[in-house]
C-alpha cells in the first residue's frame, strides 16, 4: 500500500532525482551537491518534531515517487503570530502507476497545523489542484512583470535561450542599443531612457546584509499579513541568496532620501547584457515609484538587457505608466482554514513572493554541478 | 441506499467531468482514470464532493484507484465508510 510520510535523509537520492527530472528537466543524474542542498534546506532547517515539514509519497514497492517540500515561515496577522508553510517544491513521478499521488501529497500537507499554506511557483496543474482544495490564486500576486531596457540586447538574450552561441554577440547588441538610443526621447515599451525625474532626489547604494536586515521590519510594517522573520532567519536566507549562478551576480541596494533616510530596497540578479531577475522590491508606502525608478536606473547603468520579476499588489500602481509588460507564468496560490487571512490577501494586504516564498533559495537560479 | 449513492455519483461525474454530456455510456465498471475522466485535480473535486454530500471522512490513504476508479468502486467505498 502506498503511503505519505515525512521526508527523511534516506529519501535524498530519490528526491534529488525527482528534482532533476521533473523540475530541472535534465537527464543527467542528480549531483551530490544537489542532494546536499536539499538536505540543508528541507531537513537541517527543520526543528525536531515540527509537524510543518516536507512529505514524500512512497509507492507500495517502496519507491519514492512524490515530494512536497515545505519551508515553515513565521508570519503575523495584525500582530497575531501565525505559522505558514511555503510549499514551493512539488513534484510527482510515475503518474501512470499512481495517478492520485500528487493529490494525496497536497491534501496531506494542506491539512497540517499551519495557519496558512502557499506556493509562489505553482504551475497550471498544481494550481488546479490547490483550487480544488479551496485555495485562492489572486491575480495581483500571480503576474510576472518585464521591463525591457535595451531592445537589441533583449532580443539577443531571447534568441540565445535557444542558441547559446549567440551570446558572443552581446557587446555588439549593447553598442547597437547605445547608438539607436540616442534618437527619440521619453520611455517606450521596448526601451528605457534615463531621464531626469523625481528619483534623482534619492540615491541607491550597495547594502550589506546587516543593513538590509535592519531595514526589513519597517518596510514590512504596512502589511496586515506579513512575515515575522527574526534577524537570524533573515541572515540565513540572505546567505542562501548569495549564489545563483544561472541568474548572475546578486545586487542588493538600499534607496535613500537626501536626508539619508532609507525609503526602500531592491534585490536582483543579473550580469551585463542579460535579463535580470528581481527577487524583491520593498518601499515605504507612497514611495514605490521612486524605488522602482532607482532600480531601473541601476540596472540600466549595469548594461542589463531587461528586468523581470513577480508582481506584488503594493507595486502594481507604481508600475503602471512605467512601461512594464505583464504576463502569467506561474501562480501564487494560498490556502487557509481561516477565511479572514485569504480575504486579506485577496485585498492585496499580504506580503508574499520573493523572500516570502522560495525566491531566496538556491533551488531557484543556481547550478548544482 | 447504494442505488441513491450510485445516482448521485453518476450525476456528479456527468456534471463535472463530462460537462453535462449524457450521450456517453457510463457503466459501473468504466475506469475513470484510463478514460481520462479523472486526474489529480478531478480526484480532489470528487473527494470533496463525497465528504460533503455523503458526510463521510476520507483519509489520504483512501485516495487510491482501488476505491475511486469506477462508479462501482466509489459506491462500494462509500457504503463501507458509512458502516464504519
Amino acid at each position: 500500500m502506498s503511503e505519505i510520510r515525512l521526508f527523511d535523509e534516506g529519501d535524498l537520492p530519490a528526491v534529488a532525482g525527482l528534482f532533476q527530472r521533473r523540475l530541472r528537466k535534465q537527464k543527467a543524474p542528480a549531483s551530490p551537491s544537489l542532494q546536499a542542498y536539499l538536505k540543508t534546506i528541507f531537513l537541517d532547517r527543520r526543528e525536531a518534531d515540527d509537524p510543518i515539514a516536507s512529505k514524500v509519497h512512497v509507492r507500495a514497492d517502496g519507491r519514492v515517487s512524490g515530494f512536497l517540500g515545505v519551508l515553515p515561515m513565521p508570519m503575523e496577522f495584525n500582530g497575531e503570530p501565525l505559522r505558514a508553510a511555503v510549499c514551493g517544491t512539488f513534484m510527482v513521478d510515475g503518474h501512470d502507476d499512481d495517478p492520485f499521488a500528487g493529490a494525496r501529497l497536497l491534501r496531506d500537507v494542506l491539512s497540517g497545523p499551519q495557519d496558512l499554506s502557499f506556493s509562489e511557483t505553482s504551475n497550471d496543474i498544481s494550481t488546479g489542484m490547490w483550487r480544488k482544495m479551496r485555495a485562492i490564486a489572486p491575480p495581483s500576486y500571480c503576474l510576472e512583470w518585464l521591463r525591457v531596457l535595451r531592445p537589441a540586447a533583449f532580443g539577443l538574450e531571447m534568441a540565445a535561450g535557444r542558441l547559446g552561441a549567440l551570446r558572443v554577440l552581446r557587446p555588439l547588441a549593447i553598442s547597437v542599443d547605445a547608438l539607436s538610443g540616442r534618437r527619440g526621447e521619453g520611455q517606450s515599451w521596448s526601451r528605457y531612457r534615463p531621464t531626469a525625474d523625481k528619483a534623482d532626489g534619492f540615491s541607491d547604494t550597495d547594502a550589506s546584509e546587516a543593513e538590509f536586515i535592519a531595514l526589513v521590519p519597517e518596510l514590512l510594517a504596512p502589511f496586515e499579513l506579513r512575515p515575522r522573520w527574526s534577524s537570524v532567519q533573515l541572515e540565513e536566507m540572505l546567505v542562501h541568496s548569495r549564489r545563483k549562478a544561472l541568474h548572475g551576480e546578486r545586487v542588493l541596494r538600499i534607496v535613500r532620501a537626501r536626508t539619508g533616510k532609507a525609503v526602500g530596497a531592491f534585490l536582483y540578479y543579473g550580469d551585463r547584457g542579460r535579463v535580470g531577475r528581481v527577487v524583491q522590491i520593498m518601499a515605504l508606502p507612497g514611495l514605490e515609484g521612486i524605488v522602482i525608478d532607482r532600480l531601473l536606473k541601476n540596472a540600466y547603468e549595469r548594461d542589463m538587457a531587461a528586468l523581470r520579476g513577480r508582481v506584488q499588489p503594493a507595486l502594481l500602481d507604481a508600475m503602471l505608466g512605467r512601461k512594464f509588460a505583464f504576463v502569467h507564468a506561474s501562480s501564487t496560490v494560498l490556502h487557509s482554514r481561516r477565511p479572514e487571512l485569504l480575504k486579506t490577501v485577496a485585498a492585496g494586504h499580504g506580503f508574499f513572493n520573493g523572500l516570502a516564498g522560495e525566491g531566496w533559495t538556491r533551488l531557484i537560479g543556481d547550478r548544482f554541478d | 441506499m447504494s442505488e441513491a449513492t450510485r445516482t448521485d455519483i453518476r450525476t456528479f461525474i456527468i456534471d463535472n467531468f463530462l460537462f453535462g454530456d449524457e450521450s456517453q455510456p457510463l457503466p459501473d465498471d468504466l475506469s475513470l482514470i484510463d478514460n481520462d475522466l479523472v486526474d489529480s485535480t478531478g480526484i480532489l473535486e470528487l473527494v470533496s464532493f463525497i465528504e460533503e454530500h455523503f458526510e463521510v471522512k476520507i483519509e489520504d490513504a483512501d485516495i487510491v484507484p482501488a476505491n475511486l476508479d469506477t462508479i462501482g468502486k466509489i459506491v462500494a467505498f462509500i457504503d463501507r465508510k458509512r458502516v464504519h
